[in-house]
C-alpha cells in the first residue's frame, strides 16, 4: 500500500483538466500525472465522466423564441415601449419609478374626484334647506359680496278663516284668479301684494271702498325675521364701538353680548341684537361693512295664523270673562255658587293676561327683528418671547415624553389584554394549517 | 431586423468582438449587436433552463424572459463583469422566481405543473443513464456539475453566481464528478422518460 502523500491533490488534478490553474502549477500538475499512475487514473476518470455527460444533448431553440426576441428588439429600436407580448408584467415586477407614477396619478385623480363632488354635494344640502316647513328660508354663505340678493320671505297674503270681517267678506267675495284657491284651512296663499285683484263680487271686480274693506280686513303679514352673521374684522375694538353707533342710530338694542379675549388666539362678539323690523336692512348693511362677511343667513316665520289665532282666543276670553261679571252683578245666588262664579272670573283672567304677555312677545318678535352677530377678529400672531427657560422647556418635553411612552406602553397592554385572548385561539386554529402549508412549501421549494 | 436576429448576427465577423462589447453596441442601439450575442448565447440559454425544467415550453418562455430582460436592462449595462455572468445571473434569477412560483402553486393548490410537451423526444439509453444519475446528486453538486460540463463557467464564475466561496465549489464539484462516476458505472434501473422529466424538475 502506498502511504506516500501525492503532491497534488486530486481536486488540483480536476482544476488542471478544467483549465483553471495557473501555467506554472499546471505544469506541475502535468509533470505528476507523467509520472503517477494513480494520478493518472483519476485524470482518465474525470476525463471519462465528462464525455458520458456530453450524451444529455437538448434540442434546437424553436423558431418562436427567435422570432419574439427579434419583435421586441425591432420595438425597441423603433422607440416602442418594449413589454412582454405574451404574458403582461406583473405589478410587483413593475420598476418603482412606474410604480411610484402609478400611484400618484391614481392618488391625483381620487383628489380630482373629491374637488369636483365636495362642491356639489355642498350645493344639493343647501338647496334641501332653502325651503322649510310654513316659512320661506333664503340662506347664503361666503363673503358677503352676493348676500344683499336675497328672495322675499313672504310672497303671498293669508286670509284669516275665522273673524267676523272675514267671515262676511267671504259671503261676499269670490276669487277669480286660478290660483285663488283657499287651503284646508280656508287660507289664501301666493296672491302677492294685490291680493284684491284676484277677487270679486258678484262678477264685478272690487270697487274703491270694498278694496278698503277688503285691505282692512285683510291683515298684513306678520313676519319674524332673523339674520344671522359672522363676520371678520380687522380692528377689533374700532368694530365694537361701530356696533353700538348702529344700534343706536337704528333703535335697536341688544339682548345679549358676549365678549372673548383668549390669549394669543384672536377676539370675538357674540350678541343677540333687536332691531326695528323697517330697520333691518340698513342695519345689516351697516353690519356688513364692518368687516368681510364669512357667513350669512336669513329667515323669516310667518306667525299671521298665530297671531290672529291669538286674538280672537284672547276676544273670547274678554267676552267670557264679561259675562261672568254680569253674572256676577245681576244675579243673587248662594255664597258658594258666587264664589265658584268668582273663580271662574280668576282663571279666565289668568287666560286673558297671559294671552296677552303671549301676543305681545309675538308682536315684539314681528316689530323688533333679530340678529344674531359673531365677530372674529382677523388674528395676526404676536411675535412673543419664550416663556420657559430652556431647561424648564427640556424638562417639561421629558416629562411629556415619558408620559406618552407610558401611556404607548399601557395601551399595548391594554391591547393585549382585551384581544389576545382572542388572537392566541386564532393563532392555536391557524397554527397547524399554517405549520403545515409552510412545510409543504419548504419541501417543494428545496425539491425545486 | 424584422425577425432575423440570427441572419443579421450572421452577417457580422462573428470573433471580431468580444461579448461585453457587442452588449455595449446593443446597449448603444445596435440591434445587429444584440443579434450576434442572441446566435452566441440562445442555445446555451434554452440548454441551462431545458436541463433545470421538465416543461420545454416552459424552457421556451424562461429563455424569452431572460432575453427580454436583457434588453429591457441594456440602457443600464455597465461592462464591469463578463457578459456571459451577466446573463446566466439573470437566467438564474428568473429560474428561482419561476420555482418559487411552481412552489408556491404546488403547495396551495397541490398542482404539479404538467410538461404540455414531451420531455425528449427519444433519448438514447445513454442520455437516460446520465439524466437519471444527474437527477441523484445533491441539489448544490448538481447546479455545480451542470454550471461547469454544459454553461462552461468557471470556477470563480460559479462561486459569483452561486455565492460560494471558490474553494467550496471546487470540492463539490469534484465531489459531483465522483458521485456521477460511481452512479455511471453502477447504473440504477432506468426509468421512462416522463417520471425522469418530473424528477428533473428538481435540477
Amino acid at each position: 500500500m502506498n502511504t506516500v502523500p501525492h503532491p497534488v491533490v486530486p481536486e488540483r488534478i480536476m482544476a488542471f483538466l478544467d483549465g483553471e490553474l495557473p501555467a506554472a502549477e499546471a505544469r506541475v500538475v502535468a509533470t505528476h500525472l507523467d509520472t503517477c499512475a494513480e494520478c493518472a487514473r483519476l485524470a482518465e476518470r474525470l476525463r471519462s465522466t465528462s464525455q458520458l455527460l456530453s450524451a444529455w444533448r437538448v434540442p434546437d431553440v424553436p423558431a418562436k423564441v427567435e422570432q419574439s426576441v427579434a419583435d421586441l428588439v425591432d420595438k425597441t429600436g423603433s422607440g416602442l415601449r418594449t413589454g412582454r407580448p405574451t404574458l403582461p408584467v406583473r405589478f410587483s415586477r413593475w420598476p418603482w419609478g412606474r410604480r411610484a407614477i402609478l400611484w400618484g396619478g391614481t392618488m391625483a385623480a381620487l383628489l380630482v374626484a373629491l374637488a369636483l363632488y365636495l362642491p356639489r354635494l355642498r350645493v344639493s344640502r343647501h338647496a334641501e334647506m332653502f325651503y322649510t316647513d310654513g316659512s320661506l328660508q333664503s340662506q347664503v354663505q361666503g363673503n358677503g359680496g352676493s348676500a344683499g340678493k336675497l328672495s322675499p320671505p313672504v310672497n303671498g297674503r293669508a286670509l284669516p278663516e275665522s273673524g267676523r270681517a272675514i267671515t262676511k267678506l267671504n259671503e261676499l267675495v269670490t276669487p277669480t284668479s286660478p290660483g285663488a284657491a283657499p287651503d284646508s284651512n280656508g287660507l289664501y296663499h301666493g296672491l302677492g301684494d294685490h291680493a284684491e285683484d284676484s277677487f270679486s263680487v258678484n262678477g264685478q271686480p272690487l270697487t274703491d271702498q270694498q278694496s278698503k274693506i277688503f285691505a282692512s280686513a285683510i291683515p298684513a303679514p306678520m313676519i319674524a325675521r332673523t339674520v344671522s352673521l359672522l363676520i371678520v374684522v380687522k380692528d377689533f375694538a374700532a368694530s365694537r364701538s361701530s356696533l353700538d353707533a348702529i344700534l343706536a342710530r337704528h333703535h335697536g338694542y341688544s339682548a345679549q353680548l358676549g365678549v372673548s379675549t383668549p390669549e394669543n388666539a384672536p377676539r370675538s362678539l357674540q350678541a343677540s341684537l333687536r332691531v326695528p323690523a323697517p330697520e333691518l336692512s340698513s342695519a345689516v348693511g351697516d353690519l356688513k361693512a364692518l368687516g368681510r362677511v364669512e357667513n350669512e343667513s336669513q329667515a323669516g316665520e310667518d306667525v299671521t295664523r298665530q297671531h290672529v289665532d291669538l286674538a280672537i282666543r284672547l276676544k273670547n276670553a274678554r267676552e267670557t270673562e264679561q259675562r261672568f261679571r254680569s253674572i256676577l252683578q245681576q244675579h243673587t245666588g248662594n255664597v258658594v255658587e258666587v264664589l265658584q262664579v268668582e273663580e271662574n272670573i280668576a282663571r279666565v283672567r289668568g287666560d286673558i293676561e297671559r294671552m296677552e304677555a303671549e301676543q305681545t312677545t309675538l308682536e315684539h318678535c314681528v316689530d323688533f327683528a333679530s340678529i344674531d352677530l359673531q365677530l372674529m377678529e382677523e388674528y395676526k400672531a404676536q411675535l412673543n418671547p419664550p416663556g420657559a427657560s430652556v431647561s424648564t422647556r427640556l424638562h417639561n418635553a421629558f416629562v411629556a415624553g415619558y408620559q406618552n411612552a407610558a401611556e404607548t406602553v399601557l395601551g399595548i397592554v391594554l391591547s393585549l389584554e382585551e384581544y389576545g385572548p382572542s388572537l392566541l385561539i386564532w393563532l392555536l386554529i391557524l397554527a397547524l394549517p399554517a405549520g403545515l402549508l409552510a412545510r409543504r412549501y419548504r419541501t417543494k421549494v428545496a425539491a425545486l | 431586423m424584422n425577425g432575423t436576429l440570427g441572419n443579421s448576427g450572421r452577417e457580422r465577423s462573428a470573433a471580431a468582438e468580444t461579448d461585453e462589447q457587442l452588449m455595449v453596441e446593443f446597449s448603444r442601439g445596435s440591434a445587429d449587436a444584440f443579434g450576434e450575442l442572441f446566435l452566441r448565447y440562445k442555445q446555451a440559454l434554452f440548454g441551462f433552463f431545458r436541463r433545470r425544467v421538465a416543461d420545454q415550453a416552459q424552457a421556451e418562455e424562461l429563455t424569452q424572459d431572460t432575453f427580454f430582460a436583457i434588453v429591457r436592462a441594456s440602457s443600464r449595462y455597465a461592462p464591469c463583469a463578463l457578459f456571459r455572468t451577466y446573463l446566466y445571473a439573470i437566467a438564474f434569477k428568473i429560474l428561482r422566481a419561476y420555482r418559487r412560483k411552481a412552489a408556491l402553486r404546488a403547495t396551495l393548490f397541490g398542482t404539479e405543473a404538467a410538461p404540455r410537451q414531451p420531455a425528449f423526444e427519444t433519448p438514447s439509453d445513454a442520455e437516460l443513464s446520465v439524466r437519471q444519475a444527474v437527477a441523484k446528486l445533491e441539489r448544490l453538486d448538481r447546479e455545480i456539475l451542470l454550471l461547469r460540463e454544459f454553461e462552461r463557467l468557471s470556477y470563480a464564475e460559479i462561486a459569483d453566481l452561486l455565492r460560494l466561496p471558490l474553494n467550496t465549489v471546487r470540492s463539490r464539484l469534484f465531489r459531483a464528478r465522483m458521485a456521477l462516476r460511481d452512479l455511471l458505472v453502477t447504473p440504477a434501473p432506468k426509468s421512462s422518460p416522463t417520471k425522469l422529466a418530473e424528477r428533473e424538475e428538481c435540477v
